[in-house]
């Protein structure tokens, strides 16, 4: 299986002097194709600090971060966003939905961003929202919606465009059980069907049955 | 990103709406404001600028058209020995009493012209014409004046400063800045009739006619140089300095200049306020957006597109009530000036007061870190 994403020795420390926190200490970690990658680790040990950091969209104190093998810790902030929109899919604990937008246009939005021809957006938008089961719901605004159509939504959105890496902060964190396995299986189907590297944070015992690999976090430092 | 700045202003309409009021409130403001005030100056150099003329000379000191003062008339002699000079003639202006039918009186301009060249002569006419004036007390007055003075019919008879004088005709869209009625009369009746008011042998202007506008400045100069009494001006400099007096020297300029910032303040204040408001609201979702790959650009091009919408929108609906409440605001006797160019301006001084206000929005968004969007 070919790695895709790796972090080697990154830290992360928020704040200066006294007060200072030592959020990531020293973590190297890999994420590889056709895989589901999990982390756990209980709250506060560094978690969501470390998934911003693999998804370029925090800097490490120290440390490196590649994706294909280029490192990409070095590269000016203007490099970011557009490494983001090429690598990474985000699928985030509270939806993050645009609630002026209906599902599928939230689809179509990242679409948009992504692509330079606009050409066939909608239909494409709708081809994603009947991949993850929400083809009948496409023309909802999120206040209409339930909590696991939401997060459908939400993987939807971030599968829009392709990209090669999905990353999910406790994508389960706000569904009931039944809607959190379904969602679960969803993630990992994908990593299986459509070769891409997936990394989720979670708490859920059911994802820790499904994962392909776990790394459990402590104190902000990977537990062997 | 226009697409998702229209999805989301046509989804919140409530704050739509308050940002519109703003905008209108400006517009409106704004628009009154300078077309009142440009009606205002149109009003005061019309006669200026409707006499074919291209130089105007006055007694030293003249501040604007309606306070000239006499000088002797001769002096055309002057003017016309110029080889420049195609023709020149004489204009009186001076001020009198027209007693009203209901016993009161009331004060009008007076405007002597030649009836023989039509110099000076009220230059739109509803009916009569301005020959009629010529050899005896007669006299048109402009149609606005109906107000004041009551019916006017032609043939009826007014005292004017204690002597008869038939009206003959009625003119249109003479108004002077100090919206006492305009009446015009022959030049020779002034001196014959009205003597008290201005003295045998005097006038209040004489203008000319050049063959040859290149040589304005020349020509200008050369009369300073011969009729060292008098100020001689070229038709623009008198319409400027008419201009400047009531603006700058009556301090009327800055009443209205002052009411239309204001307008564009309030209505700044509310656009930004709504802008903000709506920014702090969405913050969450332009942290989305950037930790999904978009920059801080494709984020500045979605507020500025909602603001220039709101713009547009909200200066069209202005506009509109301006042009609906014209007729009712030039019934009551104020004039305002409009033009494409008046429109176009005040469009673009509105969009970048909008533009300006969304500054602090713009702000938030350039300091907001996308890690945001991973906190519930
Ligand atoms: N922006 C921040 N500033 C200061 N401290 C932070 C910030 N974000 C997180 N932390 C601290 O870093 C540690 C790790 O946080 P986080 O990565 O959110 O952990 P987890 O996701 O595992 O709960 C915590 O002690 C948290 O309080
Ligand atoms: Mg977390």
């Amino acid at each position: 299986m070919t790695v895709i994403l790796e972090a080697e020795g990154v830290s992360k420390i928020y704040g200066k002097g006294e007060n200072s926190i030592l959020a990531v200490d020293d973590v190297s970690l890999s994420v590889r194709r056709n895989e589901m990658l999990l982390i756990m680790g209980p709250s506060g040990s560094g978690k969501t600090t470390l998934l911003s950091i693999m998804g370029c969209i925090l800097h490490p104190t120290s440390g490196e971060v590649r994706i294909e093998g280029k490192a990409v810790t070095g590269l000016h902030e203007d490099a970011l966003p557009d490494i983001r929109k090429q690598y990474f899919g985000f699928v985030f604990q509270a939806f993050n939905l645009f609630p002026s937008l209906r599902a599928v246009e939230n689809v179509e939005l990242v679409l948009r961003l992504k692509k330079t021809d606009k050409t066939g957006i909608r239909a494409e938008a709708l081809e994603l929202l009947k991949k993850v089961g929400l083809g009948k719901r496409s023309h909802f605004y999120p206040a209409d919606m339930s909590g696991g159509e939401k997060q459908r939504v939400a993987f939807a959105r971030a599968l829009a465009g392709d990209p090669p890496i999905i990353m999910a902060d406790e994508p389960t964190a706000n569904l009931d059980s039944r809607t959190g396995q379904d969602v679960l299986k969803l993630l990992r189907d994908m990593s299986e069907e459509s070769h891409k590297g997936i990394v989720i944070v979670s708490h859920d015992p059911k994802a820790e049955a499904l994962a392909h690999r776990v790394v459990f976090l402590e104190d902000g430092r990977i537990r062997s | 990103m226009l697409w998702l700045a229209l999805k989301t202003l046509i989804h919140e309409k409530g704050r739509m709406v308050i940002t519109l009021t703003g905008i209108i409130f400006s517009t409106v403001l704004t628009l009154t404001q300078v077309s009142m005030y440009l009606g205002m100056m149109g009003n005061a150099t019309a006669v200026i600028r409707h006499v074919n003329a291209d130089i105007w000379v006055m007694s030293k000191n003249v501040q604007n058209f309606d306070f000239a003062n006499p000088f002797p008339e001769d002096r055309i002699n002057r003017v016309r020995s110029s080889a420049d000079v195609v023709w020149a003639d004489r204009l009186i202006l001076t001020w009198g009493f027209l007693k009203l039918a209901g016993g009161g009186q009331e004060q009008v301009q007076i405007i002597g012209f030649n009836p023989d060249t039509g110099v000076g002569a009220p230059w739109e006419m509803v009916s009569g014409k301005p020959a009629d004036v010529k050899g005896g007390r007669y006299f048109i007055i402009d149609k606005t004046a109906e107000k004041r003075l009551g019916g006017l019919t032609l043939g009826t008879l007014w005292e004017l400063n204690e002597n008869r004088f038939k009206l003959v005709g009625l003119s249109q869209g003479v108004k002077s800045f100090t919206t006492a009625p305009v009446l015009f009369m022959a030049y020779n009746e002034v001196h014959n009739v009205l003597s008290g008011l201005v003295r045998q042998n005097q006038t209040s202007y004489i203008v000319a006619k050049l063959k040859d506008r290149a040589r304005m400045q020349e020509v200008v100069a050369g009369l300073r140089n011969s009729m060292k009494n008098n100020d001689v001006l070229t038709t623009e400099e008198f319409v400027n300095k008419t201009v400047y007096y009531w603006t700058v020297q009556t301090g009327m300029g800055m009443g209205f200049f002052l009411t239309a910032i204001l307008g564009l303040i309030v209505g700044g204040a509310i656009v930004g306020q709504t802008v903000y408001a709506n920014t702090m609201e969405h913050l969450r979702e332009y942290g989305t957006l950037k930790a999904l790959g978009a920059r801080n650009s494709d984020i500045y091009s979605v507020i500025f597109s909602q603001v220039a919408i709101s713009a547009v929108a909200g200066f069209a609906a202005g506009s509109v009530i301006i042009l609906f409440l014209r007729g009712g605001i030039e019934k009551a006797g104020v004039s305002l000036y409009l033009s494409p160019v008046i429109f176009g301006s005040i469009f673009c001084v509105i969009l970048v007061t909008c533009l300006l206000s969304a500054f602090f929005s713009i702000r938030k968004v350039r300091t907001l870190d996308p890690v945001t969007v991973f906190r519930t």
